[in-house]
């Protein structure tokens, strides 16, 4: 069956062998003798690093010659990406971590509530928002007052008993 | 003493109030998980691995395993309902059990997957309690090589028998190898592939990985790819309770179920897909009308999903009397005992027998408890399915990176989920299964360590591993398991064109 060839699957493949190739490069530093066993911290590395590599390319060969077997492509392709919904989802994950410490739980989790609400097309922006307030700030009291847990209160933090 | 001694045991300390309240807390978050998509018992777990620090460990087990196989009974509902197999052991009761909800008969198909469950999971629990203390005989004689052989058959068959490549399973097993090599070397103290970073000097934890591949990892792929895929909950109508036709139908299903389920969980083949595509198999093949498969024949829900409940019981054979997993959430499981600095194995039964057979007596009550909770009470998790996608992903995420945030208070932490997330949603685009990164990351540091056991017995000669029979042979196992379903393609019965 001839088809396109599938870009993305080359790619993967190339980085699969690409890994392996730096699990290869870290490992020889790492002394591969040694001790009783004569098997140092370096010999599993190298193994698993030759292991990568050697998938990677074998999954490179299938991705070239007709693509990843038992994987249907075609069906893959009709499902289009959508990359707002890609970027919300990220952009809430990304912005949590910037900020749960800066701006504080309630406030990164809010946002990464009403972001990933957004990533799967919903628009109501106030109500997802005052969920996702409720549910942090449900997380926060338990974390914060009953476990004796401290979960940073960040900007609000004069404010919050 | 004797097993029934032992078991008795058991159960003095698995009907303590408290160690009742944990199970009831783990099977009810279990089921409330196997229902709810996009979150399942793997990320539950690992989200819950902290509490380790402040609960004993018997309850925290106790829990951990009632979210196990609390799932397992929650994941057939929403597959009933939805058509969205939760994991890929219950596809075939989405096949069979949505088209018997298609024609009004959803209650029926709940309830015989609840009871059928419940009767799988109790068998599989005896067969699990005379089983164990058979393999841990067994288990005491074996050394360092015969370990590293059976990890290395666990390995392949994680990363063969799921998933549809044993190329992409290998790649994920090797993926979850590399991550599993970061950090200190618990035998030197050499640090491996820091490079520099003070937060990965500990390791990488399991909550970061389970998370990002399992939940980040889903949310991600489902918004970019699925969110135009319309889902149709169908409702439950009429009884739940099956009639009279239906219990003569289901009984023999749910026992035959368990009869081919159990097997296949407790030898470490791992999955619980083989079984239930055979049981679906073999009750199409029994019955009467085999026209009426594919249409909503109870048979097809009934065996199944005994067989998927008893496989996953019987997978807890190899994880504590081996200390083998053979899925994400055993894997997880695993490293839960670790955090008690506890190795399942046959030690850990002479050393501490109030623990696991505390266990093994909570399954009994766990099931009893599932029973109630997945039969007069479905109606309450069917509301669960009624959660927009939209507010239940958001939900599930902020949990998440609570969970992995708070591990160590570390923001590290949640970009290296972030970057999980995306390793995970490149795997579930490109057909790639996760449980072998999983099994490899908890699984791999352990084989690691017997391995170089078995070449300090031998002073390095490698040939130790093919010297003792045992681990010969499992080595040998191992191999046909990569080997053969190739070899199979290439030169086996050619099959049917198109």
């Amino acid at each position: 069956m001839a088809q396109r060839r599938p870009k993305g699957q080359i790619a993967l493949s190339a980085g699969i062998f690409a890994l392996g190739v730096l699990v290869l490069v870290g490992a020889a530093d790492l002394p591969a003798g040694g001790g009783y066993a004569q098997v140092g911290p370096g010999v599993v590395p190298r193994i698993v690093g030759a292991g990568l590599v050697l998938l990677g390319a074998m999954l490179l060969r299938e991705a070239l010659t007709g693509g990843y077997r038992g994987v249907d492509e075609d069906a893959e392709l009709h499902l289009p990406m959508d990359w707002t919904a890609f970027a919300w989802v990220s952009g809430g994950i990304l912005a949590y971590g910037f900020l749960v410490e800066r701006a504080g739980f309630l406030i990164a989790s809010t946002l990464l509530f009403v972001a990933v609400a957004r990533g799967f097309a919903s628009r109501r922006w106030l109500s997802n928002a005052l969920v996702g307030l409720a549910v942090a700030a449900f997380i926060f009291a338990v974390f914060n007052y009953a476990l004796g847990l401290q979960l940073p209160a960040g900007v609000l933090k004069g404010i919050l008993p | 003493m004797d097993v029934w001694a032992q078991l008795a045991n058991g159960f003095a300390v698995a009907l303590t109030a408290q160690n009742l309240m944990w199970a009831l807390v783990g099977v009810t978050l279990g089921t409330a998980v196997g229902v709810l998509p996009g979150v399942g018992p793997a990320v539950t777990v690992a989200l819950l691995l902290p509490i380790t620090t402040k609960v004993d460990a018997s309850g925290a087990l106790i829990m951990f395993a009632g979210i196990y196989y609390g799932a397992m009974y929650g994941g057939s509902t929403t597959s009933i309902l939805l058509n969205t197999p939760g994991e890929s052991a219950t596809i075939v009761t989405a096949m069979e059990g949505n088209q018997m909800a298609k024609r009004g008969r959803a209650g029926p198909a709940l309830a015989t997957s609840a009871i059928g469950s419940f009767v799988a999971g109790t068998i599989a629990t005896v067969g699990l309690t005379f089983l164990s203390p058979l393999v841990v005989e067994l288990g005491l004689k074996f050394g360092p090589p015969e370990y590293f052989a059976l990890m290395i058959v666990a390995f392949t068959t994680v990363s063969s028998v799921l998933g549809d490549s044993t190329l992409r399973g290998m790649a994920g097993l090797f993926l979850g190898l590399a991550i599993g090599l970061v950090g200190i070397d618990n035998q030197t103290g050499q640090a491996r592939f820091s490079y520099g970073v003070p937060q990965l000097l500990d390791g990488i934890e399991v909550v970061t990985i389970a998370v990002g591949l399992f939940a980040v990892g889903e949310t991600i792929y489902f918004a970019s790819k699925m969110n135009q895929v319309q889902e149709k909950l169908e409702e439950v109508s009429g009884s739940i309770w099956m009639k009279w036709d239906d219990w003569k139908r289901s009984w023999k299903p749910w026992l035959r179920g368990t009869v081919i389920g159990f097997p296949f969980g407790s030898i470490p083949a791992g999955g619980a897909e083989i079984p239930t595509f055979l049981s679906y198999a073999i009750e199409r093949k029994l019955a009467k009308d085999p026209e009426e498969f594919g249409h909503g024949a109870i048979e097809g829900v009934a065996g199944p999903e005994a067989a998927n409940n008893a496989s996953s019981t019987g997978a807890m054979v190899p994880l504590l009397t081996l200390g083998l997993p053979t899925s994400a959430t055993a894997a997880i499981l695993l490293s839960a005992f670790q955090q008690y600095g506890l190795q399942p194995g046959p030690l850990l039964f002479e050393a501490n027998p109030a623990l696991v057979w505390g266990l093994i007596a909570s399954f009994y009550v766990g099931n009893v408890m599932l029973l109630v909770l997945n039969l007069p009470m479905v109606g309450l998790w069917v509301k669960l399915l009624a959660i927009p996608k939209p507010q239940l992903y958001a939900g599930i995420l902020v949990f998440a990176t609570m969970g992995v945030y708070g591990m160590r208070q570390s923001p590290f932490d949640v970009f290296l989920l972030y970057a999980v997330g995306l390793v995970g949603f490149l795997m579930r685009r490109y057909g790639f299964p996760a449980a072998p990164v999983i099994v490899g990351m908890i699984l791999g540091p352990l084989a690691e360590e017997q391995m170089r056991r078995a070449l300090a017995i031998s002073q390095g000669d490698p040939m130790i591993f093919l010297n003792h029979p045992l681990s010969a042979s499992l080595l040998a196992v191992a191999v046909a398991v990569v080997v053969v379903p190739g070899l199979w393609r290439h030169f086996g019965p050619r099959r049917k064109a198109g």
